[in-house]
């Protein structure tokens, strides 16, 4: 896929992960992105006019660990590389670990673009006891370079100006000998047969050689049949050359030791800062798991007692219930021209009285507060420790702690969380998360009904379902480890350093969360309470409570009238929990138990199934439906005869 | 060079990250090839090249250290096939 390309010039950032490239943009353009203390959260390049310069287009392309790229976040960014009008390169980098960022630079210095080099986090560095002498280093590159403090706003007009007078640098190191003349030689083929508009031909022979995807792609396209010439040096390369990849990697890596240790002066015996033991202490093998209880309580309090009782209680009882929806009633009334026009909108199925109110006042509070506290998470570096210590556990489901990401933004969106899954690294890890998800994680929306008429009933009712979903959660993880074939990836990951969350990102990446849920939801709502008032006007709603029955009354021991909370389930899952909800005086303990248990297995809404589509496929995503609800009314029917037997 | 994994008692000074003391300083002596090519990779790219020194900061649930201000967190699958070596004498006790 190749991506849009304004027809302005366009200077792109790039950089590591989790250096602060997705602040500087916001810096630049003003424009909302995604940004967050968790490396790979810019899943695609977003793009917009520089503040400084409408004229301008500015990219921020997701972070590289390093190039040639091996992840979908590097095969963007060289996608990015390849495809945009690029007129300047800015380099993000750590100013604390210079480097790992010269690493990076010893590669794109050969690209032929004019570049400057932003060390980052500037403060980081400073905290730390690590000077740069970035006039040296200006000199020694050949490219300005400025130290910003992208959170602070500082050096932000310094990098501004260093744009217009952005040059290209000289390159870091010449390689061996075997490996220049390799290089060498593929350059002047590409140059030949394939070149590149802005692109030089020796930075591509190097990703090339090094066995980049995107770049062996983009040569292939542009030189047609003569491309077999360039994978026929390649290859050659690749039989003299033993390792090549790896080789062209710690080459780039020695020079870039070297040119650091010139340049980078370090005051001795520093203690560790406040930032580096709370960093520690989070994943102390005493404190790690104490620290997330609290954690959890924490959130839980926020979104659970504060969003889904306090607000939902504002919201809903203090103003839909006695003041917006009879006004709204009144008003159908007075306008509509037919009585079912009036119902449709504000009868007991009325796109208002039911859809929006649900939407509005009973869902917002709720996921507004979890994405609230899901981003001061974020921020704080706290996900990638919380990787650590769920490694262990993960491990039995076959995948590592780095899918606790996901999994835990699930617990806020489960259909935002499912195109998060992109952030791990296997097809097979993505896939038994992607089916954990939907079978086992309830989204916010959902937790709040299920905790509201649970936690109504008693302490033991929801004991019984977290047990239950944390069991089948566990049971089906390690079934899926067992069944699925290929290898689990042991997890190696950065802690960035703990960082106070400043609040003004946390809300803004909170708003761009809202605004992308909300578009999602409100829709499906309508479409929800539209088909159910469909249902209710034909008469056929009876029938599936009657053709439900056996099922619904029999089985799982619910009152028939809950087939309709199953229906309205297929919109939306927390859709058909709320359906239940309303049935509550209607269930004894055990009966409110098993339908939320079975509601919570039962398949995910309609925007997640699409996504599942979307990420894996029609066969994948009906397999798992295949799989799903049977399981739901299976597990919810077993529940349902040992509640009988022990309560 | 020889393949470390099979040749650790020729060398007298290596050991694995993975078994070497919280709260010691050690050198990075090379990766070893129980790691898969692209996991080396991605080490190498976080700044584990040879002779770059390394502080173990925990090795339970996993390893951690910190190289060159950045901390990794490593499982011991990974940490196991990691050689490194003592940085000198000059550190008493380990």
């Amino acid at each position: 896929m190749h991506t849009t390309t304004p027809v302005n010039p366009a200077v792109l950032l790039v950089g590591h992960p989790n250096v602060g490239k997705s602040v500087l943009f916001h810096r630049l353009t003003g424009a909302y992105v995604n940004v967050s203390n968790y490396p790979g959260t810019t899943v695609e390049v977003s793009h917009a006019a520089a503040r400084f310069d409408a004229q301008l287009t500015l990219f921020d392309t997701p972070g590289v660990l390093s190039l040639p790229s091996r992840s979908d976040d590097e095969r963007a960014t060289v996608r990015a590389l390849l495809n945009e009008h690029s007129r300047t390169l800015v380099q993000v980098g750590d100013a604390k670990n210079l480097r790992r960022t010269l690493t990076l630079t010893a590669l794109l210095a050969e690209l032929g673009l004019p570049m400057v080099l932003a060390l980052n986090m500037g403060d980081e560095a400073a905290a730390r006891g690590v000077v740069v002498d970035t006039e040296q280093l200006a000199e020694d590159l050949g490219t300005p370079v400025m130290c910003t403090v992208a959170t602070g706003g500082e050096g932000i007009s310094e990098l501004i100006d260093g744009m217009s007078i952005a040059t290209i640098p000289s390159p870091l190191l010449h390689y061996d000998a075997t490996t220049e003349a390799a290089i060498s030689r593929l350059a002047q083929t590409i140059e030949r047969l394939a070149p590149h508009p802005r692109l030089a031909a020796r930075g591509l022979a190097i990703l090339y050689l090094g066995g980049d995807s995107e770049v062996a792609r983009w040569l292939e396209d542009t030189a047609g049949t003569n491309y077999e010439q360039l994978s026929a040096l390649r290859d050659e390369a690749a039989q003299s050359i033993p390792d090549l990849a790896a080789q062209l990697g710690r080459e780039r890596a020695q020079a870039a030791d070297l040119l650091a240790a010139s340049v980078v002066r370090r005051s001795a015996g520093s203690t560790p800062l406040l930032s580096q033991r709370i960093g520690q202490w989070v994943v102390h093998p005493r404190w790690s798991w104490p620290i997330l209880l609290g954690v959890l309580y924490v959130v839980y309090e926020f979104v659970g007692v504060f969003g889904a009782s306090v607000l939902v209680g504002l919201i809903e009882k203090d103003l839909f219930e006695p003041i917006i929806n009879p006004a709204v009633s009144a008003w159908a009334k007075e306008v509509a021209p037919w009585p079912w026009l009036a119902d449709l909108i504000a009868g007991e199925y009325g796109l208002w009285t039911m859809g929006m109110t649900y939407a509005l006042a009973l869902i917002l509070p709720i996921v507004s507060t979890f994405f609230i506290a899901f981003g001061i998470l974020e921020d704080s570096g706290y996900f990638p420790r919380l990787s650590v210590i769920v490694n262990r556990l993960f491990a039995m489901f076959g995948l590592n702690g780095r899918a606790v990401l996901p999994m835990v933004l699930g617990l806020g969106c489960v259909t935002m969380a499912t195109l998060t899954t992109r952030i791990l690294h296997s097809p097979r890890e993505r896939l038994i998360t992607t089916f954990l998800m939907a079978l086992a994680i309830p989204c916010s929306a959902q937790l709040g009904v299920v905790l509201g008429l649970l936690g109504g009933i008693s302490f033991t009712a929801t004991l019984i379902w977290v047990v239950a979903m944390v069991g089948i959660l566990i049971l089906a993880g390690f079934l899926a480890a067992k069944l699925i074939p290929g290898r689990r990836i042991p997890l190696v990951t950065e802690l960035p350093p703990i960082r106070l969350p400043i609040m003004g990102n946390v809300l803004k990446k909170t708003g761009g969360r809202l605004k992308w849920y909300l578009i999602e939801v409100i829709p499906l709502f309508l479409l929800g309470t539209f088909i159910m008032f469909l249902l209710d006007r034909t008469g056929a709603l009876p029938n599936i409570i009657r053709a439900g029955e056996p099922l619904v009354a029999g089985w799982l021991g619910l009152p028939p009238a809950a087939s309709a909370a199953f229906v309205m389930g297929f919109l939306r899952r927390d859709f058909g929990a709320a359906g239940l909800f309303a049935l509550a005086d209607q269930l004894s303990p055990i009966q409110a138990v098993v339908g939320m248990v079975t509601i919570t297995l039962f398949i995910p809404c309609i925007a997640s199934l699409m996504m599942i589509i979307k990420e894996q496929g029609w066969r994948i995503a009906l397999g798992m439906l295949a799989l799903i609800v049977p399981f739901a009314f299976f597990v919810g029917g077993v529940l349902n005869q040992l509640l009988h037997l022990v309560w | 060079m020889n393949s470390p994994d099979q040749t650790t008692a020729a060398n007298e000074a290596r050991v694995p990250l993975a078994f070497v003391a919280t709260g010691s300083v050690v050198v990075l002596v090379e990766l070893g090839n129980g790691i898969d090519s692209m996991q080396r990779e991605q080490l190498t790219s976080y700044g584990l090249t040879p002779n770059r020194a390394i502080s173990v900061l925990q090795q339970r649930p996993m390893t951690v250290i910190l190289a060159d201000e950045v901390e990794l967190a490593l499982e011991h699958q990974v940490a196991r096939h990691i050689w490194v070596e003592p940085v000198s004498n000059a550190r008493n006790g380990n």
